[in-house]
């Protein structure tokens, strides 16, 4: 057997760190089908899970990888899948039944150029909506947007730890540019990685009820096999798990789908400031976009701007509190973002009148040019004192 | 000090092995690196580039839009890439492919015939790299050639060694032509 978790330095590439992460948060089963930027997960994998004991399928298509996700939650794996804007596209089907089945799941997307085909080798962010509520229906999921390599292995950590949690699909928001960018990777000692699985049942099978909820709202989960009855099921169902197709359950499970998220938000938000405290504008960004305005920052405070970052790192569930308590006390906040708005769009909407909102789009293709983004921040500002 | 370097050519002449070498040999000499390949969807016959950052601080941005050094293998690359080279940049191109060379005064040119001097073109510019820049030594690149090609690959380790010697060579002979004249 090869080592799960490979401590040491190591050059890596995002996609690459994915693939550790994973394997080190215990991932032992994925299913995929190959697509453009997301292929090194996908080769790496096919190497990597078979040397730790776990199992590594070429699916058909992206439907069946995604529902084999689903199965194999079910059957004890903690699974995962690698794809890019259109696959997530033709997984939306499953993902949908993920989430309300609760099957605990990882989904990376290595987002490029979009729609449709657009530019498959080349950088895009604008899945940021697809990622929220592309299947049908109401729900909630959790969306982590990674900006190095570094990054990439330790949010594959909590990725998995997440969807274990809270048992839902989490969709892992890489792109092109942090998927291909190599850095160095610091992998600690196996000993250090903090993992959590889901919660299993607390009472024996005669009185065990798959589908009722803990306070967290979360029900604890049986695996196949086990000698606990396992019906599992996307039409509405009631606690024992079987189809009640009536207005009330639905209006008692629904509900709970999104409120697990939403009313945890505050355990499941993340984000990063820097700056903050005594910044008048605010950019607002997030994966390989937060590189470049790192810069920015840097450079518009030697100019003595009073220019702060935050930094999502989970966009869903959002982060509305700390962005309506930011709002209160300063001019403006700008988005950047490979996509034409689908953060600023969301920003919009929380913050209302308490301060001016921007976007500095780009539909992709390449990262923003960080001199181009200086110079419009610094117009941004000066509008704002006249 | 940063350093930032983007490497350009044809697609099967090394570049991305070249930039991947540079960044991994700053990399165990203590400095921050980025590698960030740039290619097409075709494997073998399109242009493809990479850019590499060494850095003593944390690196902001991956992406280059004024390197320092400019390494090229084709004349498309070199049209494409040498007006983004800074003043006082280093052009570092290979003078067996490359025959036209726009002009530029405000920047140092050398050109190597990397692929003449050897199958291994890209082994080759990394010694002539090695010593224009001096940024790296070349025993961390023996080095990390030996941790890089492990079983099968082991046996490219004294081709790409040579071409590299090559180029380190070709460097230093030049400018004892240049110092005698």
């Amino acid at each position: 057997m090869g080592k799960d978790v490979l401590t040491g330095v190591h050059f890596l590439s995002g996609n690459h760190a994915c693939v550790e992460g994973a394997i080190a948060a215990g991932c032992r089963f994925y299913a995929g089908y190959p697509i453009t930027p997301s292929n090194e997960i996908a080769e790496r994998m096919s190497v990597r899970l078979p040397q730790v004991g776990g199992i590594y399928i070429q699916m058909e298509d992206e439907l069946a990888s995604m529902a084999a996700l689903v199965g194999a939650s079910w059957g004890g794996a903690k699974p995962m899948t690698a794809t890019s804007g259109p696959g997530l596209s033709l997984m939306q089907e499953n993902i949908g039944l993920a989430a309300m089945t609760e099957s605990p799941c990882v989904v990376v997307d290595v987002q490029r150029g979009s729609p449709s085909t657009g530019l498959p080798t080349l950088v895009g962010q604008a899945d940021v909506m697809q990622a929220r509520w592309g299947s049908h229906g109401d729900y909630e999921i959790i969306a982590l947007a990674p900006s190095s390599p570094q990054e990439c292995f330790d949010f594959m950590i909590k990725a998995f730890n997440l969807a274990e949690i809270w048992r839902v699909p989490v969709i892992f928001l890489s792109d092109e540019s942090v998927a291909h960018l190599s850095e160095r990777v610091v992998i600690p000692p196996k000993e250090e990685i903090k993992l959590v699985t889901r919660k299993r049942p607390s009472v024996p099978p005669e009185k065990f009820l798959p589908f009722k909820p803990g306070s967290d709202l979360v029900p604890e989960m049986p695996i196949a096999g086990e000698g606990y009855r396992v019906h599992v099921t996307g039409l509405t169902h009631n606690e024992k798990g079987y189809p009640d197709l009536s207005a009330k359950v639905h209006n008692k499970l629904v509900p709970r789908l999104v409120n697990k998220i939403r009313k945890n938000a505050d355990k499941i938000v993340e984000y990063e400031e820097l700056f903050t405290e005594d910044a008048e504008v605010i950019l607002v960004t997030f994966g390989i976009s937060t590189r470049i305005c790192r810069d920015v920052i840097k450079r518009a405070r030697a100019e003595g701007l009073k220019v702060g970052l935050f930094r999502l790192i989970t966009i869903w569930p959002f982060p509305e509190k700390r962005i309506m308590a930011l709002a209160q006390k300063i001019k403006a906040f700008v988005t950047v973002e490979i996509n034409l708005g689908q953060v600023a769009i969301e920003m919009e909407r929380i913050v209302k009148e308490r301060c001016k909102t921007f976007l500095i789009p780009n539909a992709g293709g390449a990262v923003h040019d960080p001199d181009e983004v200086f110079a419009e921040v610094k117009q941004i500002v000066s509008g704002l004192v006249e | 000090m940063k350093t930032e370097i983007i490497i350009a050519g044809f697609g099967g002449q090394g570049v991305l092995f070249l930039g991947d070498l540079i960044a991994y040999c700053a990399m165990k000499e203590g400095k921050y690196v980025t590698w960030v390949p740039s290619y097409g969807p075709e494997s073998r016959g399109g242009t493809c580039n990479c850019q590499v950052i060494c850095s003593d601080q944390l690196i902001g941005s991956p992406a280059i839009v004024h390197p320092d050094v400019l390494i090229v293998f084709n004349q498309p690359s070199l049209y494409k890439f040498l007006p983004r080279l800074k003043t006082n940049g280093t052009l570092l191109y290979d003078s067996f492919l490359i025959k036209e060379l726009p002009a530029r005064e405000d920047i140092r040119v050398v050109g190597v015939p990397a692929f003449q001097i050897s199958k291994m073109g890209n082994m080759v510019m990394m010694g002539a790299f090695l010593a224009v820049t001096k940024g790296i030594k070349p025993e961390t690149v023996y080095q990390t050639l030996e941790e890089k090609l492990t079983g099968a690959k082991a046996k490219f380790i004294p081709v790409n060694k040579d071409a590299i010697e090559k180029g380190i060579k070709y460097i230093s002979d030049k400018s004892l032509e240049t110092s005698n004249e």
